[in-house]
């Protein structure tokens, strides 16, 4: 039998300053050739073993480490990183921070020119390496130009040039919109058919990676539980509950109107776009957009990254002016009013969390919203309270907004939009790093703002959320709004069009899952 | 230097920090001109002597036909007067005030001329004039001639061929990875911005407390970014072997060859001519 390219014993590893073991007594082989998913819950220890299988703990990041972590025969308490760069090879999560030099074939070429080989068995490998990842076209172009998909299959192919026996992938999809996910999983599927290195993948998207996956590993509080709990893992989006105050544990919304003591649809919409065009230098981002949202609508926006979703809200909120066009709310035309008036009434959150943290403590970060814009500051800061205790964040109230995990700083802002209670809440992937709970939490409250009048617009690259929790969809394609209309009509376009990966069909029933993990 | 200034045009970025007012547009310009071709460790030496001669020779002369032989280097490279003009007038206009501050407030050599305005005294002397102009040129000449040194040279190829004749390739990623990460953190300085706007953060006028909370609420996201995006780049050069030889090798050699030795013996040899030539007549 072959030697196994990773042997791990009893590893246990404590970050300094923190009294609770990250991992806890991890045991695991993985053989050449094997893929090997590995997944669980945020904050669970899978970036931390990914750290550990590249040496990079414990020789760059303080802490305890105990138990043995050898890879391709290497003991990896006498090997750092750099040793064992031939050995194992990490693509992280960003891949727009992984990257380091300015054009496609330096950045292939930096590994193997760093381990001192020859030009001419550089080149070889650079032109393999392009080849796996479907990129041998572009050897020339500058990185900065390549988009999401592109540059994560970049990062694989530059690890992949240094010809590793271990590939690990850290999340390599969390950044990407559907037809990235797509490009980067079959490029990883198809090094899985060709090449004999051993591939560890750490994933939330498993639908995509369990009909290839020899094991699938479930990972929580930083030790491996097998097929445990598996219920509380992202990809059982099709089974969720919508908690909120008035129906805990409900099903999901119908597709009905069902809005408090109003009519089951007012005739006069709320938010109105009329013929709305942008441009970016030579670029059209939005094209003659027009369409309106009434009382009690949670629409979906939909489409490739650069389609137009982002822009369309800065439009709404006036960050971004429009070439041509006028926005109306509530009967008034608003396309001339500044930010911080048409605020009052829309809540804006952004994709990355980390552009709009500006506090020192969470308290001060959720109230922050409120100070600027709330109509009775009493009020909202007495449901900043409230919304801090349901989402499960008032233990890290005076704590660094900073330090939160990625999820918790998600539900931080949101809460922060929410407790001032703007009637049209703008939401830029809101649901990005929650568990299960927490998913149902934060669409709860989305419901609930739905049921009492209000207007969400929600940019979601989760097809099982907007089948279950929106009644409109709005997809975009390189600035065009090409389908506006119900959500089991937006699918059955969708799937006319061929665009499979937007289809809650392709995301795994709970059965399916079960029996995958059942028979690792 | 850096400016604050605010970009309207099409709602952003709104408030951001740029070159754009003082140096409008300064990077490179791909282009196949000879000048765009010219091995770049030879357009560094050309601009290290031209910049030597500025301050060697302290007279308006040889400023003047450095600044000829400059514009035609302009011209050479594809870019023309025009572009020049277009490009470098606050420079041109910085340089024309300090021109006009030597010309009424230095005072020796012979009077030229005086005259009385509003009961102020004015008067020009030839040393004010000579002194105005040495200095013009030399502010013109230092800017311009770097400013067509970055707009033709390849910033990528300069610090790889920089790398490859002996600066230590730590140095020279410090550079390469600086210019990759430029148009990073531009985007995100503008989605911070956004994020204050949508925030209700209003920057509309001016006051030294609205000041502070803009330099706070700024900074305090980039930083933890900068931050966050260094340590994942840490990771990902290490475990692709950074650092772990003192010499790496390179798939492009940009080494000398024998023309390139020739044009670099032939810039240092017009350098020395032109420098006794003129230090001989000034």
């Amino acid at each position: 039998m072959e030697e196994p390219v990773v042997k791990l014993e009893g590893l246990t590893f404590t970050y300094a300053g923190s009294e609770t073991p990250a991992l806890k007594d991890i045991n695991l082989t993985v053989r050449p050739g094997e893929f090997v998913t590995v997944t669980g819950p945020s904050g669970c220890g899978k970036s931390t073993l990914a750290l550990c299988l590249t040496g990079f703990i414990p020789h760059s990041f303080d802490g305890v480490m105990e138990g043995k972590v050898i890879i391709g025969g290497r003991d990896t308490r006498t090997c750092t990183a750099g040793e064992l760069a031939g050995i194992a090879g990490l693509v992280q999560q960003d891949p727009e921070s992984q990257l380091c030099t300015l054009n496609v074939l330096d950045e292939v070429a930096f590994g193997p020119e760093n381990i001192c080989l020859p030009p001419d068995i550089i080149k070889e490998r650079v032109k393999w390496a392009l080849s796996a990842v479907g990129l041998s076209g572009f050897t020339d172009r500058l990185v900065h130009t390549l988009s999401g998909g592109e540059k994560q299959r970049l990062a694989i192919a530059s690890v992949l040039a240094m010809r590793p026996q271990l590939l690990i992938l850290d999340e390599p999809t969390a950044n990407l919109d559907p037809r990235g996910c797509r490009e980067v999983l079959s490029v990883i599927k198809k090094l899985h058919q060709e090449q004999k290195t051993a591939i560890i993948v750490i994933e939330h998207r498993l639908q995509y990676l369990l009909p290839f996956s020899d094991r699938l590993i479930l990972m929580e509080e930083g030790r491996i539980t097998g097929e445990q709990q598996p219920q509380r893992f992202h990809y059982y989006y099709p089974t969720f509950k919508v908690k909120d105050d008035q129906q805990t544990g409900s099903a999901c919304p119908s597709s009905s109107h069902d809005v408090d003591g109003k009519s089951a649809l007012s005739n006069k919409p709320l938010l109105a776009v009329e013929d709305i065009t942008v441009k970016y230098e030579q670029k059209i981002a939005l094209k003659r957009i027009s369409f309106s949202l009434y009382p009690g609508e949670t629409a979906a926006v939909m489409g490739d990254n650069g389609s137009g979703k982002t822009t369309l809200l800065h439009v709404l909120l006036g960050i971004c002016k429009p070439d041509q066009g006028r926005v109306f709310f509530d009967g008034e035309d608003i396309t001339g009013a500044g930010v911080s008036r048409r605020a009052r009434d829309m809540g804006l959150t952004f994709q990355n969390p980390n552009h709009q943290l500006f506090e020192r403590t969470v308290i001060k970060e959720a109230r922050l919203h409120s100070h600027f814009l709330a109509a009775d500051l009493e009020q909202s800061l007495k449901r900043v309270e409230q919304l801090l205790e349901r989402f499960d964040l008032s233990s890290y109230r005076e704590q660094v907004p900073f330090a939160l995990s990625l999820g918790e700083k998600k539900r931080l802002t949101f809460i922060s939009v929410l407790a001032y209670q703007p009637p049209i809440l703008l939401l830029d992937e809101p649901l990005v790093g929650q568990d299960m709970e927490r998913l149902e939490l934060l669409l709860g409250a989305i419901n609930e703002h739905r049921r009492q009048g209000g207007i969400t617009i929600m940019i979601c690259h989760e097809p099982p959320v907007v089948k279950c929790c929106c009644q409109r969809v709005l997809f975009f394609e390189d600035g065009n709004l090409i389908f506006d209309g119900p959500t089991e009509e937006a699918f059955n376009e969708l799937a006319r069009r061929g665009r499979d990966e937007y289809l809650p069909q392709s995301c795994f029933a709970p059965e399916a899952v079960k029996g995958a993990m059942m028979g690792s | 230097m850096i400016g604050v200034g605010r970009l309207k045009k099409n709602g952003r970025p709104s408030y951001s920090i740029n070159l754009k007012g003082f140096l409008p547009g300064l990077t490179y310009m791909p282009g196949e001109t000879t000048l765009h071709r010219l091995h770049p460790l030879i357009k560094l030496e050309l601009l290290i002597c031209y910049g030597l001669m500025v301050f060697a020779l302290p007279h308006y002369i040889p400023g003047l036909c450095l600044l000829i032989i400059l514009l035609a280097a302009y011209q050479a490279a594809g870019m023309g007067l025009t572009f020049f003009w277009r490009k470098l007038r606050f420079i041109i206009i910085f340089g024309s005030l300090i021109f006009f501050v030597h010309l009424i407030f230095v005072h020796k050599g012979v009077l030229l001329w005086q005259s009385s305005l509003l009961g102020l005294q004015l008067q020009i002397w030839s040393a004010g004039v000579t002194d105005g102009l040495s200095l013009l040129f030399r502010f013109i000449n230092i800017i311009s001639s770097s400013y067509l040194f970055v707009a033709t040279t390849d910033p990528n190829s300069l610090a790889y061929s920089l790398m490859q004749v002996g600066l230590p390739y730590r140095f020279g990623f410090m550079l390469i990875t600086s210019l990759r990460f430029i148009p990073v953190f531009y985007m995100e300085l503008s989605q911070v911005r956004n994020a204050q706007m949508a925030k209700g953060i209003d920057l509309e006028g001016f006051s030294l407390k609205k000041f502070s909370l803009i330099i706070r609420y700024l900074f305090v996201p980039l930083v933890v970014s900068a931050l966050s995006k260094v340590d994942s780049l840490t990771i990902s050069m290490e475990s692709r072997a950074f650092g772990l030889h003192q010499k790496r090798t390179y798939l492009e050699q940009r080494s000398f060859t024998r023309r390139d030795w020739l044009q670099v013996i032939l810039v240092l040899g017009c350098s020395l001519a032109f420098y006794l030539v003129m230090h001989r007549y000034i």
